[in-house]
């Protein structure tokens, strides 16, 4: 069993910032709302675009390259996960681990050239 | 461990992954005009592993000997009987691709890469021994397969399958962990051997659900009913040689990982699957058949009779003795060739623009002005049909006779039944070739290298086969010797 | 103690960004809410010692799974009115995969009542690691015993690599790239001409 105490300043660190962003997000809110007028009406509320109503959703649709670009970006974040558990463990793994991790790396480093080759890790 | 004796058990699996990763590099700097080249290497590979894993078959391999990596790996005659039709099914899909691909100019170097990939992944899946090793070698197939599927990118049925394929495999995939993950924490480990023995007295109910499962998990690979819905759907819109690929190298590593994880692992609790498989079977018999009445489509057709055929393998699955699964893999080899030859017969189809031909109205009176080709077609419909003086025929036959000699006549029964039903899609092609109103629409020429293959299935098929009998059903014998040795 | 109450307040708050991963009209906020629900799930898995799985939640799933969702779903064109009808009609069978998942659990915590769990005992390389920190002990089972899945993991990582690629790079031809070793080639005597025109005549390049 790990020695769980040792996350304890962490822990602490967290619910110390969890309160006080709380309270910056908070405070201003319930300060307004104690001092300011509060008339809301249908004109007030409505959405504004230079006089006309919205033409189109704000919300713009993204590229197809960046799912390219966010799954390149998954599969070398998993290559270096592996690599945590590889580095703390060679005393007991010893060559034959060290071996394995290279050859793992030259199957993802060809892919990787496989991708530049391609060009898409270019954006254009 | 030695690692010297499990990496040359393993010696074909590095060979193809290796040639994987150097052929995508020549795929990357050579670009897509080298794809045939790429694809003949591809080939070559194959036939390179197939002569690496021959020896263990004809020796009859099995025992100590075969496992590697501390239990995880199993090169024995089982696997490399099940590894020789993947590899041949897999030269199949890369031999007829070419042609197809570079019509639409689509024919792209990754396509042969791919299907090294695919092939790698089926060869761990059949020689799993381990729970690790099978869902590895699962994923490693089914992603490459779901690429596969949506390779023509710009068509939107191929882009529709693909994503079909994916959203349901992905599902069926989470179910197999899940039965998977109840097996572990009940039996404790993940090595077959393991979970065998685990089980050696009653089986208790979590354990029952583990192995329920998997299999429901992976009834879907092998497209059993009910969980075939993707079938027809996927191999209609994938590319008709990936369809090739999925109706015949992924079955046979499918049906062959269910029968390690039936008759090896759960191997000492045949009453807790054998009902389950009775189902699937006698289901995918006859939603097989009566679903294929109705199509127009011949891939959609196909695609039913290869749902109809995993019920006559799985009749053999549930006889789960030696003999059962000497027939299930006699069935493998001959529905390897049927298939095959079935999708390149339908490659073949084409109109005077090159352009494919899939629907059945159009192929009416092809006898008139394609022979040859109708012949073959024909030939392959009576032989899915089970018609006796074609190989198909003895098939169907060893696998009833293993039920019949398992005590379950009933099942053998229902099946015989069954495949009469069946015949009737198979011979109503075969009229609308011969004796419909000619529509002269598939007129198209047809490249050399589909013809050879069609040739050598429809060889391998016609009453020729039966000479081949002795010797398939003696290597099928020692194949299913170390499945039961094993277990 | 405080083991106690750090559970309860990250259980409670992996179940609350749940529901409102679920809940919120906008599907970014859903992605916003499914990170934090990741995040408390990692404080979870440190608390019962798996601090490998507590990183690998953090940093695979916050650090890129979450946003590959968020791309995902600022790709798609969503018309929420639709998908809010949707809702409504697919109802009945949300209720019946409530009811399945429900029944999972009572299977779960049936099974775990019944005592006949038993854990495997780990064996070989695995044995003498068993006083270290699980990091270590996985990295001396992942590259000693099970090396061999381990290349083949790698080679799926490489197949999902040029499946994204295959399925989504394009060659565009209407965009101007530039070609590096072209431009390093170039030498001035190619790049300029020197021309002497005749008077009143033009220049031909």
């Amino acid at each position: 069993m790990v020695d769980l105490s040792q996350y304890l300043p962490i822990l602490i660190f967290l619910a110390i910032a969890q309160g006080l962003s709380a309270a910056f997000v908070f405070l201003p809110i319930g300060v307004a709302y104690l001092t300011g007028a509060h008339k809301p009406d249908a004109e007030k509320l409505s959405e504004y675009e230079c006089g006309f109503p919205a033409f189109e959703d704000p919300r713009s649709q993204f590229d197809v390259r960046f799912y390219l670009v966010a799954i390149l970006f998954i599969i070398f974040d998993l290559e270096a996960a592996f690599l945590f558990p590889w580095a703390v463990s060679l005393d007991v793994t010893g060559w034959p681990g060290w071996i394995t991790m290279m050859i793992f790396l030259a199957e993802l480093v060809i892919g990787f050239a496989y991708a530049w080759k391609k060009g898409a890790l270019e954006w254009e | 461990m030695d690692f010297a004796a499990s990496l040359s058990l393993v010696a074909p699996e590095i060979l193809l992954s290796t040639a994987g990763l150097v052929l995508l590099l020549v795929a990357a700097w050579a670009g897509d005009g080298a794809s045939r080249a790429i694809s003949i290497a591809s080939v070559a590979v194959l036939a390179a592993c197939a002569f690496m894993v021959a020896p263990a078959l004809c020796s009859g391999a099995m025992g100590p000997d075969t496992v590697a990596f501390s239990g995880q790996f199993r090169a024995d005659a089982f696997a490399s009987f099940a590894k020789l039709l993947i590899y041949a099914a897999g030269g199949a899909a890369l031999i007829v691709a070419p042609a197809f691909f570079e019509r639409v100019h689509a024919m792209r170097a990754e396509y042969p890469v791919l299907i090294l990939f695919a092939v790698l992944g089926m060869g761990l899946m059949v020689s799993a021994s381990d729970l690790l090793t099978l869902y590895i070698g699962l994923e490693l197939n089914s992603l490459a397969a779901y690429v596969l599927a949506a390779f023509l990118r710009d068509d939107e049925r191929s882009a529709e399958a693909g994503l079909k394929y994916f959203v349901l495999g992905a599902l069926a995939s989470g179910i197999l962990l899940f039965g998977m993950s109840l097996t572990y924490g009940f039996t404790g480990t993940t090595s077959f051997e393991g979970i065998r023995a685990a089980l050696s007295g009653t089986i208790s109910m979590g354990a029952l659900f583990g192995a329920i499962f998997m299999l429901a998990g992976l009834s879907f690979k092998i497209a059993a009913v009910p969980f075939h819905m993707w079938t027809p759907d996927v191999y209609e819109g994938a590319p008709t040689p990936v369809t090739t690929f999925f109706a015949t190298a992924p079955k046979v590593a499918a049906v062959a990982l269910s029968m390690r994880v039936t008759l090896d692992a759960f191997g000492g609790q045949v009453a807790a699957w054998q009902q389950i498989v009775i189902f699937a079977a006698l289901a995918s018999v006859i939603v097989g058949a009566l679903g294929a009445i109705g199509q127009t489509n011949i891939k959609r057709l196909l695609a039913y009779s290869s749902i109809n055929n995993v019920g006559f393998i799985l009749i053999g699955l549930a006889a789960a003795t030696p003999q059962g699964a000497s027939a299930m893999l006699v069935y493998l080899a001959i529905y390897i060739a049927m298939s095959v030859g079935g999708f390149v017969a339908v490659l073949m189809l084409k109109d005077a623009d090159g352009a494919p031909v899939e629907g059945i109205a159009e192929i009416a009176g092809l006898s008139r002005h394609r022979k040859v080709l109708a012949a073959c077609l024909a030939m392959v419909m009576f032989s899915l049909a089970g018609i006796p003086p074609l190989f198909g025929f003895w098939g169907k036959f060893v696998v009833f006779q293993a039920a019949v000699q398992a005590g379950l006549v009933p099942l053998a029964a229902i099946g015989i039944a069954a495949s009469v039903i069946g015949a009737f899609y198979y011979l109503k092609v075969v009229k609308v070739m011969y004796f419909d109103e000619p529509a002269n629409v598939a007129v198209g020429k047809s490249d050399w290298a589909h013809q050879a293959l069609l040739a050598i299935a429809a060889l391998f098929i016609s009453p020729l086969g039966y000479l081949l009998t002795r010797w398939l059903g003696a290597l099928a014998d020692k194949a299913a010797a170390a499945l039961f040795l094993a277990a | 103690m405080i083991q106690v109450l750090a559970f309860y307040l990250f259980a409670t708050l992996v179940i609350a960004s749940a529901v409102f991963v679920i809940m919120s009209r906008n599907p970014v906020h859903s992605v916003l809410w499914l990170i934090v629900a990741f995040f408390n799930a990692a404080g979870l898995m440190v608390l019962v010692g798996a601090e490998f799985i507590a990183m690998l939640l953090v940093i695979v799933y916050v650090g890129a799974v979450a946003v590959l969702f968020l791309f995902v779903v600022m790709m798609l064109d969503i018309d929420f009115a639709e998908l809010r009808a949707g809702f409504i009609r697919n109802f009945p069978l949300g209720i019946a995969i409530a009811l399945v998942l429900v029944a999972e659990l009572v299977l779960g915590i049936g099974a775990e009542r019944a005592g006949a769990l038993k854990l495997g005992t780990p064996d070989g390389t695995a044995a003498p690691l068993m006083d270290r920190s699980n990091i270590e002990a996985i990295g001396a089972l992942l590259y000693s015993r099970y090396l061999f899945l381990f290349e083949s993991a790698g080679i799926i990582l490489l197949v999902a690599m040029i499946g994204a690629i295959v399925l989504t790079h394009r060659e565009r031809s209407d965009t101007r790239r530039q070609n590096i070793s072209k431009q390093v080639k170039r030498r001035p005597d190619e790049a300029t001409i020197n021309v002497k025109p005749e008077v009143g005549k033009g220049v031909q390049l």
